[in-house]
């Protein structure tokens, strides 16, 4: 189980985050929607200390860190049980896709080279990519090289996996692909926190849905709830914004 | 006196100019392998702009890039002996001339690559440190693992130019005394012989074909690294 509690986060004088509490459960999918600036990117990058919170707690398992005090070796603690999934990718360019998968396991994980590469071997056959593993970041369209980048979170055999808006960037025609393979990942069991701007795939994949804007938590519940029933005017602005355009596309 | 220029004395004082190109080596192979480790050394703490230290490396940047390195070599040959006795009462006067002039070197090297370092290092986009400490990496293992490897392809270009400049720096060394380098020979063989034209114009050759392999050896490099387009 994770929690986070009173997160507080500002870009000088712009608080982008205002006590945002959350909780999720061993093996749930929970997406976070919102209109951009809501915070939703910068929430799921303070739980990986990639932005260093003002204040607040995270409790991962067992272990409680607090999220403006933490050191460096509970920082890496923290990221050692998370992945984290960037909306650019993020795969090291100098290094093929198996290499990128296997960069982890082998530094990190210290997992003898041969048994890493055949961990990474798997993910990206898993992903769909067996054929593609020797190709560089830049010799990949979009879609694959997120998909080497969920390989690479996955193959970590992380306890949550945090997804930043892994569509965003994608042409629309790789769109599709994508989510596929993140619902397979959902399959599996894996805990995910999901941002993004997809509504039909937040809805079928989601356990819990969050709704955010200017920096607090507005609304959540089961998509159920949250995309027929909204309780917070807020979010039925926001729905009512996006999913036509949604349904539109498809 | 002869003619100003023989041919003959042309081909014969090759052989006499060519083994002095191991003192020419090694200055620039000292200078080249230290003076990059300190060029990183630099860049990376540049970049982390700790206060007072981030001042000092800039004004030892600009120093070494702002003053002649014939005044550099100068200032270490008469000064660092100073230097050292006034703090640690060693006398460093016996050391051979030759490790003035690499430590000179080193530093000039340092702040010229420190800086073609320090942008290369601040061109690779942060994302790719974000996914390195992501994945569980530390610090020193994302810099290492990612971001240098990344940077040495930047600057390979950038790298060749400046170590065929220092090839062309060494020119200088025989003016401190004792340094028999290909041009400090030349000077010598002009000086002992009277004809001094073919010395130099040895020189140049040497100079040249150096410069024309460096060149297209980092051609070879260059091309060989772009993992775009292998």
């Amino acid at each position: 189980m994770i929690e986070i509690t009173h997160l507080k986060k500002s870009f000088g004088k712009q608080e982008v985050l205002k006590d945002v509490s959350f909780k999720i459960q061993k093996g749930q999918v929970v997406t976070i929607l919102g209109p951009s600036g809501s915070g939703k990117t910068t929430f799921l990058r303070c739980i990986n200390f990639l932005e260093r919170a003002e204040e607040g707690e995270l409790r991962i398992g067992d272990t409680r860190i607090n999220l403006r005090k933490a050191s460096r070796k509970e920082i890496l603690n923290v990221r050692r049980r998370t992945a984290f999934v960037f909306q650019n990718y993020g795969l090291f360019y100098h290094k093929t896709a198996l290499q990128n998968v296997m960069e982890g396991l082998v530094v990190v994980q210290k997992i003898p080279k041969d048994e890493a590469r055949k961990r990474a071997e798997a993910a990206l056959e898993w992903v769909g990519l067996s054929n593609r593993k020797d190709f560089y970041p830049s010799q990949l369209s979009g879609g694959q090289q997120q998909r080497v980048g969920i390989a690479r979170a996955v193959a970590l055999n992380p306890e949550v996996i945090l997804f930043d808006e892994p569509t965003s960037a994608l042409d629309p025609e790789w769109v599709g692909e994508t989510l596929d393979v993140i619902k397979k990942v959902a399959k599996k069991g894996i805990t995910m926190i999901i941002v993004t701007h997809e509504m039909s795939f937040a809805e079928e994949v989601s356990d819990k849905v969050v709704f955010m804007d200017g920096g607090s938590v507005v609304e959540e519940g089961t998509p159920k709830e949250i995309f027929t029933n909204p309780k917070e005017e807020r979010t039925k602005k926001f729905l009512a914004r996006i999913i036509p355009q949604d349904m539109y596309y498809i | 006196m002869g003619k100003y220029f023989d041919f003959e004395r042309f081909i014969d004082t090759i052989p006499k100019i060519i083994p002095q190109l191991s003192v020419t080596f090694s200055i620039v192979l000292v200078s080249m392998i230290v003076g990059t480790v300190l060029a990183i050394a630099v860049a990376v703490l540049r970049i982390q702009r700790i206060p007072v230290l981030h001042q000092i490396l800039g004004i030892y940047i600009s120093f070494m890039r702002g003053t002649p390195l014939l005044v550099q070599m100068m200032v270490v040959y008469y000064g660092l002996p100073l230097l050292v006795q006034g703090l640690f009462g060693i006398n460093i006067n016996t050391w051979s001339t030759i490790i003035f002039v690499d430590i000179a070197f080193i530093l000039n090297e340092g702040a010229f690559l420190g800086e073609i370092f320090r942008s290369a290092i601040l061109s690779i986009p942060p994302i790719q440190s974000e996914a390195g400490y992501s994945i569980g990496m530390t610090r020193l293992q994302t810099f290492t693992r990612i971001v240098l490897p990344q940077t040495i392809r930047i600057i390979i270009p950038s790298y060749g130019v400046d170590l065929i400049g220092v090839f062309q720096n060494t020119s200088l060394v025989f003016t401190i005394g004792g340094v028999l380098d290909i041009m400090g020979k030349a000077k010598t063989l002009g000086t002992a012989t009277g004809h001094a034209l073919e010395a130099y114009l040895v020189v140049a050759l040497i100079f040249i074909i150096l410069s024309l392999i460096l060149r297209f050896l980092f051609f070879l490099i260059n091309q060989k690294l772009q993992y775009e387009r292998r």
